[in-house]
Formats: C-alpha cells, structure tokens, sequence
C-alpha cells in the first residue's frame, strides 16, 4: 500500500518527467512563433544622396544665344566641356554596338545593324525612323562613319525643361517645323527654354528612348515605362516618390558618360552590369536561409513578382497577319477591351498584358544572339536572343525575364531572318506598299544579304530581364511560389528544388507501405480481439 | 516468477519520449515541406524541421553517451535465437494465448526482434536520416563540397528513410498492445516501472558483481605473479589509496610490512596450489604508511582449467574494539559468506559459504525466508534495528552478531551490511560475513 507521502511523490515525479518532456518543446515554440525574419531598417552600403546643388547652366552666357540649329547648341556645351565629345562616343549609347564573340572565336561589333529583334525587326534601311532614339543627329548608314562630334545630342539627355522632343523619323534631329509622321506629331520648340534648364538626367531624360522601345510606351521592356516618371512605392520600391524616389542614375551610375547597365538586346558580356548588391549586400535578410538563396537566385526573382504594374506590355507580336484592310480600303485597326491595339494593318497582331509573372532561366550573365546572315531552322523557334547558363555553372542564378515572342519574315530558301525596308516615302517600304517582297529586297540590299525571293515566317523568341518595378518587401515571394509543386519554377527543371520536385514512384510505394502496416495492425488486432 | 520491477530508468524514459515526439514532429514538418500538405507554412516548417533535427542530434548524442555508461548497449546485441519462434508468436501463438517465446527482464528487456529491429533503426535507418538530413541543410549549390552528392539522391534517400520510420512508428505503437494488458508496457515506460519476469541466475549475477563493486568488504584479484590486476573502492578506501592506478599492476607484497611478507608469501604459494584460504587475520601496510588489520579470504582463479590467478575478501577488523589480536586467530578457518535481503527483509540469495556456516544444505531451504529466522528471539530487536539502519541508508562493518544455525547450534560472526539501491530507492540490503565462533571458547 502507498501512503498518501508516496503517492504524492510519485505523482510529482511523474509531473517533472512531463515537465522535462514538455519544456524544451515550448520553448522550441515560442522561439520559432516570435522570430522576426524581417529588417528593422534595410541594410545600405555605398548609397548616398547627393545633396549639394550642382552647376546653375542658366547663368552661363553662352547658352544664351539664339541657336538656330541643333548642331550649334553642341559646339557651345563642347566649347566648355572639350574633350567630352570623345568621352560620348566612346559609349554603347554612341555607337549603338558592342564588342561580341562569335562561335567561331571572331570578335565583331554588335549593334543594331546586325542584330534583329521581333518588335520592329532591324534598323537597315529603316534608320530614318530608328535613329529618332539615338543620342545623335542625321545618323543615316549604319555601316559608315558617325564621327562628328557636332552630331552630339547633348540635350536629349540633359534637358529638364520636359519640351525637347527629337521628331519622329528625321534621323534623330528636332522637328523645324510642324510635321506628323507615322500618325506621330512633332513640334518645334524654344531652344532658349530648353537651354536654361540644363542638368543632370532624370527619369524623363532615359525615358524618352527607354520607355517607348518597340513603338509605344511598355511595349518592350515591361519593366520600364512612363508611368515610373512618377509613381508610387508599389509599383517601384526605389522609384516611389513616397519611397526612396531614386532617379535612374542613382543605380545606373555614370563615370565619364559611360553609364553602367547593360541591355541584353545587343549586350553579351558580364561586363559593367549594376546590381542589387553594391548596395544591399550579398547577405541583405536576417534569415540566413533566405541569404543562402543569393547564390544562385537573382534578387529580382524574388523581388519583382510582377512586372508591367501600369500599363500593358506588348507579350506577342505576328507580322504574319499585318497587311489586312477594311473593305472600305482603310487602314484596318483593332483595339481590346483596355484600349490596346490588336490589330493594326502595318504591323499584324499583338497580344498585350497587365500584371504578368515572369519567365524565370538560369543566367551567368552571358548572352548570345542571332547576328543577320545566320541559318536558321524555320521549323524550330528562333530564339533571336538566350542567356548562357545553368544550374551546374556555378556563376549562373536564375533570373526573371519578360519572353517576348512572335513570327516575322524570314528568307524562305536562304534560311535565315530578313530585316524588311518598312519605313520610308518611297516605292518598297512595307508600310506605305504593304508587299513583303518589296520590303525584302530593298532591305536585304541594305544589309548585303541576297535575297532568293521566297519569304516566309518564323516563329521567334526573346528574352528580356526585368529589372525595374522592384516590389516592396510585404509583397516579395513567399516561399511557396517556387516550393512547390507547380511553382513559378517548375519549367527550371535542371535541379532538385525541395518542395517541387519528389518521385512519384517512391511516394506511392511509401504511403502503400505505411497503408499496408495500418492494415495489417488493423487485421491483427481484429484476429486479436475475436480469438480472446 | 514475475515482480514489479523497475525497468525504464529516467533519462531513458525522457530520451524515449522525446525521439518519439522529435521523429512524429520530424516527420510533420518534413512532409510539408515535401508539398505532401500545408500546415505551418513553408517557412516555419523550414525552420521548425531545422531546430528538431538539432534538438534530435543532441538528444542522441546524450543517449548513446547513456547506453554505453550504463552497459544498456548490450541489450540491443542482436541474436538469432528464437527468432523465429518470437515471429511464430505473432503470427500463430499470440491469437491461441499462448505465452511469449521469450522473457523479458531487466537484463533481457527486448525480445530477439526487437533487438534487432532497435539495432537496425540506431546503426542504419536513423544515422541514415541524421546523415542525409545534414548533407540537405547544408548542402548549398555548387559551391559545396558536397558536390559529389547529388541533392536529388540525398533527398530520395530522406524521403524512404521517413516512410521506413512511419512504418515503424506504426508497428511499434501497435506491439505495445501485446504486453500483459494492452497498456502495460506504454504504462512501463512512462513510469519505468513493469511486471516482469525474474531470472533468478541473472540477478544473482548482477548482484554478486555489484556487491563485490559496492560492498564494504574489500575486494582484491591478484594474478599469476602475484601483481594486483583488480580491487573495489572499499579496498581502496581500507588501503588509504586515493588513486586506483597506483596499486593496479603491484606487486602484493607492496601492501605488506616486510616482518609480515614471509608470511603471506606462503598463504598465497598455498592458493596456487589449489587450497581456499577463509578468513586469515593479517596486518596491512596503508598507503599513509599506517598499519591495519583485517580478516582476509583468498581463494584461487581458474581459467581453461589451470590456476589463473587469486581472489578474495578483506573484512577490517581495526574498529571492532571487542577483538583482540588473540582473537582473529580463531576465525582462522572461517569463510567469508555472502546474504542478500529484500527490501521486506526476506533472503534473496546467500553463497554456498553462508549455506556452510549455517549449516544448511540448500539454498532452496533459505531463499524466500525473513531473516529472523537465523536468530534467537531475544537478538531479534536489536538485529531489527541494525536492519532499519541499513534499510535508511547507512552502513554497517565488522558488527558482531549470534546465528541461529539449522540444527539449533549458535555461532558467532561478524558481518558487514550495505543497502542496495535502485535510483534512489533503497530495494534490499547485503553484506558478507566471517565467522568468529571460535571466539567464545578461547575465552
């Protein structure tokens, strides 16, 4: 018999074992339930803001002549700052062009006279209309020599007044008079105003060619476009005038007018690129786990979740279908429900979006492209652009990009992509003659290309990083998107990614298995009971 | 025969119940994040995966510490014997009522499958988990030099490593059901406390060795040359030796004064010849240079037949102030014997000497008995209260005590009494004693 003394120790006993049982678990618990993975302040290195004015250019007398040209208002700004010429074409801006292996070991220059996208296809015999975006005047051949330092358009950069405006379609030159192209108008203006307002680049400056690549605002980058010019921390978290309200330049610094970044669309190297961490670290989380991430993942590809917030960005485009008009003979032109061109006679179809998740692939910074007089199979998508890069390269993260892909012309006997003349008063251009074969031969003469006569089209394909739109931190990726079974991931197939990936085969024998034993305890136990 | 015994002892009960938690908890977290479900998020599954995988890592580390200071490491050596009929049992015999193949005691705690399936899972499937478990948290793409190790593979082998564990899971619980009453044994281990079966040889064994370990009777082994290969902490603590590693590997005659050597020199040429010294008087040199006495017993080893070596007890006399030198002489021809009393008082186990001094024939005449039995009426209070004595903890050496012997003779002994306890708990006593009979005739 116990006495009550006995019992009570027992029990007490009995309670301490629990106790020590129990313990360390609630501790575990409210450890993990009150851990805080998120940053008081983020972790800044290398950030300063510039607070000190900079130099007043209305006080300078020079700049208040009466320019009648361009070209002069050039001499003047080179006349103060000599040798800045040199600098300027010394940039990818100037030269449009980029030094680029190819396969075969040979270094050539890469630009926009050799390369071929799937928006408006090539610059050869369009540069009329595609030199409007080039920090030049009168840029006519491609392929002859640019070097006029008066060519300089110092302006376009420079300018805070917001009216300078290079016309559309006059090789990069400012309208002199009143003129409308392509539906486009374009409107002299007072150089004077222009010229007292000289400064540092701001948004509008790199948004004027950045945004509205492709034809319209959004319609290649879906990352960058006129609606950063003033917005909000949601849309960019730098870029939000009630955020950081960063101008481009803060990340894309400048040194000796060379400014750093690339664009993949002629860019090759892993050279001069801006990146997130000359700021924010390669270890910007409290959550180690999530600081293991950055060796192979971007910080895009957790930080922008989305990209084309505002406005649509154009995701398909097929030529194939353009040259179709109204039975009135007019111009035939579809819009959505949004308001976004479908269908447009000079330029086929589209399909636009909002809000679109990117495609994500494995990059080490390394790009390789179609250059023009490259076979192609026509069968096969032609990918015009592709990142080197994969999980077993250990320089590779995965990042996200914005695929943009459609069908264009290309030479049906010769096999490989044609740059068609499309712009242009004259007898061939697609747009006012509306025959691709036209277009072709004037075009391909350009290029000094053959072209055997047949035509066809060609699935393509690009891939554009996003980089722009960063989302605020609440709105990053959870873990989930990717770790699980059919996450944003789940076409990155070249790893083991927890989460994702298990084989099925073992997952059906396992729980079978453990179905089994229940089973058999079940049947057991049965038996059991009823023999008793 | 079955007693309630304590089987489980504390920390094992906690390391059970806590790699039992940690396993379920493991295996919660880990199919989520193996996209099975969604329960805690991700993220905390992520992490909570993480801090029990440590917490499972340390615990084991502590439990593998435990099971080789204990011994209980042995319990888990793996033994083909009945196997088959322990299978037999589960499939046919448990469904007739037919008894376990097998029984369980404290020195026997798990029957042959068990031993074999616990072994498994603590040399393979766990350290396979611990293991693979490590390599994934660790495991940071290329730049790791796990490179060689594919993630993939890793993962795989996780995974079959927790449905292995969830089977187990599964057919463990259930077992449990198969003890006396479907929760004894869950009861067991939550108390530490079970019905089991009493091997009698076994504790007798264990016992033996433990008093010898414990008791206050110095315990000596001596080899072929006569150097000290073994001696107990009483022998030490007579001896006045603070450091066992100083006496290990002496020669004996280091624990004599040289008038005395000759002496011992011939009782120890006559243990190997075969004869049985019980209860010599003999005077000690201490470590401190001081000099004792005690009664000394020494019998010889045996291995492969052949005299191996010497054993004995020594019993201090120094304190027993009613001895004269005169007196030890006459326990000359004394031998040490050996009791062992429950925690009720009733005799678990004696030695053929104590059966010899009893005059007893067997020991089944003996066993089961409340020690009163082996006295006269009028000792009984005082002796009752030396039993309380020890039954509170205390130790009692060289006392001097009247026996009842079997045929109605008395003698005189004396006998030395320690409690045995299990935890903290005192469960019996034991002791040796020396026999001194020839005392009262001298005088």
């Amino acid at each position: 018999m116990l006495t009550i003394k006995q019992s009570q120790n027992k029990f007490f006993r009995l309670l301490f074992f629990f106790i020590a049982i129990i313990l360390p678990w609630i501790i575990g618990g409210v450890y993990v339930l009150n851990r805080s993975d998120r940053e008081k302040n983020v972790k800044l290195i290398n950030y300063k803001v510039n607070t000190i004015p900079e130099v007043d250019h209305s006080k300078f007398d020079i700049l208040k002549q009466d320019f009648k040209t361009p070209q002069q208002i050039t001499e003047a700004c080179l006349s103060c700052h000599n040798k800045t010429d040199q600098e300027v074409m010394a940039t990818s801006h100037w030269k449009w062009a980029k030094p680029y292996i190819k396969d075969n070991g040979d270094t050539i220059m890469l630009g926009k006279k050799n390369i071929v996208n799937n928006f408006c296809i090539g610059t050869k015999s369009n540069e009329k209309l595609c030199s409007s975006c080039h920090i030049g005047y009168g840029w006519k051949d491609m392929n002859a020599k640019f070097d006029n330092s008066r060519n300089i358009d110092c302006i376009v950069c420079h300018d805070q007044s917001g009216i300078y405006k290079k016309a559309t379609g006059d090789y990069g030159l400012p309208a002199k008079k009143e003129m409308v192209i392509c539906g486009i108008a374009s409107h002299p203006f007072d150089y004077k105003k222009v010229l007292k307002s000289i400064g540092k680049p701001q948004r509008h400056n790199c948004g004027a060619c950045h945004y509205v690549g492709g034809g319209g605002n959004n319609v290649k980058h879906g990352d960058l476009e006129m609606a950063l010019n003033k917005t909000s921390r949601k849309v960019d978290v730098h870029m939000g005038v009630n955020s950081a309200n960063m101008g481009c330049i803060e990340c894309h610094k400048t040194k000796r007018h060379d400014i750093k970044g690339n664009l993949y669309s002629i860019a090759s190297a892993n050279k001069n690129r801006v990146s997130c961490e000359e700021c924010h670290t390669e270890a910007p989380h409290k959550n180690p786990i999530l600081n293991e991430h950055t060796d192979r993942i971007a910080c895009q590809t957790c930080h922008i979740p989305e990209f084309a917030k505002v406005n649509p960005t154009k995701m398909y485009w097929d030529w194939s279908t353009a040259g179709k008009f109204n039975p009135d003979g007019s111009m035939m032109m579809k819009k959505d429900s949004a308001g976004a061109m479908t269908y447009h006679t000079k330029k086929g179809s589209f399909i636009w979006a909002k809000n679109v998740k990117p495609e994500y692939i494995w990059s080490n910074g390394e790009a390789r492209h179609y250059i023009m007089g490259d076979k192609i199979d026509p069968k096969k998508t032609v990918h015009l652009n592709y990142f080197k890069g994969t999980y077993t390269d250990k320089n590779s993260k995965i990042i996200p990009v914005k695929r943009f892909t459609g069908k264009q012309i290309y030479d049906a006997k010769n096999n490989y992509m044609i740059i068609p003349h499309l712009f242009g008063k004259d007898t061939t251009s697609y747009w006012l003659n509306f025959d691709w074969n036209k277009a072709a031969k004037t075009g391909m003469a350009e290029v000094g290309l053959p072209y055997s006569g047949k035509f066809g089209f060609v699935s393509t394909q690009m891939d554009w990083p996003v980089n722009h739109m960063v989302a605020p931190r609440e709105e990053s990726l959870t873990c989930t998107e990717c770790h699980s079974r059919n996450g944003r991931l789940a076409k990155v197939t070249d790893f083991y990614l927890p989460g994702r990936n298990y084989n099925n085969l073992l997952d059906v024998i396992g729980v079978i298995m453990i179905l089994l034993s229940i089973l058999g305890v079940i049947i057991h136990a049965t038996l059991r009971i009823i023999k008793k | 025969m079955k007693k309630k015994t304590y089987i489980y002892r504390r920390f094992e009960r906690f390391w059970h119940w806590n790699q039992a938690l940690l396993i379920l908890f493991l295996a919660l977290t880990g199919f989520e994040i193996h996209s099975t479900y969604k329960l805690f998020g991700f993220q905390n599954a992520v992490i909570m995966h993480n801090i029990a995988a440590w917490a499972l890592l340390v615990l084991i580390i502590f439990a593998i510490f435990w099971h080789f200071v204990t011994g209980e490491w042995k319990q888990y050596i793996p033994t083909t014997k009945y196997i088959k009929a322990q299978i037999n049992y589960y499939i046919i015999g448990i469904f007739k009522g037919a008894p376990h193949p097998t029984n369980k005691t404290v020195y026997n705690k798990f029957n042959p499958l068990q031993r074999l399936i616990y072994l498994g899972l603590k040399l393979f499937v766990i350290p396979v988990q611990i293991i693979t478990g490590f390599i994934y948290l660790f495991y940071v793409y290329p730049d790791s030099p796990a490179i060689f190790f594919n993630l993939e593979i890793v993962a795989y082998i996780h995974t079959i490593g927790a449905f292995m564990l969830l089977i187990f899971v599964v057919a463990h619980v259930y077992l449990t059901t198969t003890g006396d009453t479907p929760l004894s044994s869950i009861k067991a281990m939550i108390t530490g406390w079970e019905e089991i079966d009493i091997d009698n040889e076994e504790v007798r064994m264990a016992h033996l060795q433990k008093a010898v370990e414990e008791s206050v009777a110095g315990y000596y082994r001596l080899d072929k040359d006569g150097n000290i290969t073994d001696v107990n902490d009483a022998w030490l603590k007579m001896y006045r030796c603070k450091d066992k590693a100083k006496i290990i590997g002496q020669h004996y005659s280091k624990t004599r004064d040289k008038r005395n050597i000759s002496e011992m020199d011939s009782i120890v040429k006559r243990v190997f010849k075969g004869e049985t010294i019980t209860g010599i008087p003999v005077i000690r040199r201490c470590f401190d240079e001081s000099v004792g006495k005690h009664i000394l017993s020494a019998n010889p080893t045996y291995e492969n037949g052949e005299i191996s070596g010497i054993e004995g007890f020594v019993l201090d006399i120094n304190e027993t102030e009613e001895l004269t030198d005169h007196m030890y002489y006459t326990v000359r021809n004394s031998s040490a014997g050996y009791y062992h009393l429950d925690e009720n008082g009733n005799i678990v186990d004696v030695n053929d000497a104590w059966l010899k001094l009893y005059k007893f024939d067997s020991k089944d005449e003996v066993i089961g008995n409340h020690f009163t039995f082996t006295r006269n009426p009028e000792d009984k209070p005082a002796l009752e209260e030396a039993y309380r004595k020890v039954m509170d903890g205390e130790t009692i050496t060289g006392e001097i005590a009247t026996r009842k012997c079997k045929d109605g003779t008395t003698g005189k002994h004396i006998l030395s009494a320690n409690p045995i306890t299990i935890g903290s708990k005192v469960s019996g006593m034991e002791g040796f004693i020396l026999d001194i009979s020839g005392l009262e005739e001298t005088v």
